[in-house]
């Protein structure tokens, strides 16, 4: 089944394109920058959030810093600084089996370390994109272009996977976040120093 | 008529709002220099890229050596090297309807010759800019400001027409390149002797 290509601002669920997730693997790629300036440092990131719209604790924050979830349910295979490599350059692994019951949602983030000071944004990084794939059947769920769809922005909420029913099931969100991940964090109640 | 302010790393459509839009310029301004010291030579250049990435051979480098590309649909109109005249003091021509099918990007790079042995930088330069123009509506499209926000560079990929889906969309670069028109063809896959 062939991925869908996430248009800016459209929202919709994939219901029938992907019924239940189990296994679901976020992918973040980029070209490292050939141009004269500071290296283009993308993050992706996740956040378990409850039914209202909260993260439990600092815990629920999975990114560069904080590798993995308690439960083991989501693991951050690492920062790439750089965008060097073939293929996805982050990825975040998701056992929506081991997801804890009070979790109603996990949240995924694109985001541009340093965009403000380096004064960067998605549009100027080479072939950036963001995917979810169903790790048990290989499908690409969603591909979403980020250097041309999501061009004038920094940070985005790229997606969000929901339990619905007995399922977990998938949507894309592709919106920006004007005040970056720390912004993202903190409205879903992440305590930041 | 004022042009549109574009962030760098943003993309707009050229012919979705003007879908028989054909003809653009891409012209490169500066004033010549009053000051003691080697005049200001600075050079509009464009390169003809496949879905690679790469010229399709070194006849796809558009400069001040090789000015007309092979089908006619880029062609420059000549190498100012000092900046005299009002206006664009160098000028390409594009037609989009000649560009060859195989053909999915246009990248335009403004440098400064010898900028090295000169020790020279657009911010050293009065007054450049460069800027796209609809050569049917005379509307500019897009100017940037090289004196003031290209300032410590002396080679800069400046922006790219670019095919995607159907349309000819144009991005605002304005990246720096350490090495060069030299480096910049180079990349792209120009030979040079």
């Amino acid at each position: 089944m062939s991925s869908l290509t996430l248009s800016k601002g459209s929202n919709l669920s994939l219901t029938k394109a992907d019924p239940g997730l189990r296994k679901a693997m976020i992918g973040l790629g980029w070209d490292p920058r050939s141009t004269a300036g500071e290296q283009f440092d993308l993050d992706a990131s996740a956040l378990l959030v409850r039914a209202d719209g909260k993260v439990r604790s600092n815990d629920d924050f999975i990114f560069y810093n904080q590798l993995s979830s308690k439960d083991g349910s989501i693991v951050h295979q690492g920062d790439n600084r750089t965008g060097e490599g073939e293929g996805d350059d982050e990825q975040i692994l998701i056992d929506l089996d081991a997801v804890a019951a009070d979790i109603a949602k996990i949240v995924i983030v694109v985001s541009i370390d340093q965009a403000e000071a380096r004064r960067q944004n998605f549009g100027q990084v080479r072939d950036a994109f963001c995917r979810v794939v169903n790790q048990e059947t290989d499908n690409e769920v969603v591909r979403y272009d980020l250097t041309e769809d999501a061009a004038a922005e920094t940070c985005m909420i790229f997606a969000e996977i929901y339990r619905n029913g007995g399922e977990w099931k998938f949507r894309a969100v592709g919106q920006g976040y004007a005040s970056g991940l720390r912004g993202v964090a903190t409205d879903f109640g992440i305590v930041l120093d | 008529m004022a042009g549109l302010t574009l962030t760098k790393g943003s993309n707009l459509s050229l012919t979705k709002t003007d879908p028989g839009l054909n003809k653009v310029l891409v012209g490169l301004g500066w004033d010549p220099r009053t000051t003691t010291g080697d005049a200001f030579d600075l050079d509009a250049s464009a390169l003809l890229l496949g879905a690679d990435g790469k010229v399709r051979s070194s006849a796809d480098f558009i400069f001040y050596n090789q000015p007309a590309a092979a089908d006619g649909s880029v062609v420059h109109q000549g190498d100012n090297r000092s900046g005299e005249g009002d206006g664009d003091d160098e000028v390409i021509a594009i037609e989009l309807s000649a560009v060859g099918a195989d053909v999915e990007r246009i990248v335009f790079v403004v440098s400064i010759d010898q900028a090295d042995t000169r020790r020279q930088n657009f911010g050293q330069v009065r007054s450049a800019y460069c800027r796209v123009v609809n050569r049917e509506s005379d509307v500019e499209v897009v100017r940037y400001d090289l004196s003031e926000d290209a300032a410590p560079e002396t080679c800069m990929i400046f922006s790219e027409l670019y095919r995607h889906n159907g349309e000819w969309k144009f991005k605002a670069v304005g990246q720096g390149y350490a090495t060069g028109l030299a480096g910049v063809a180079a990349d792209f896959g120009v030979h040079l002797g």
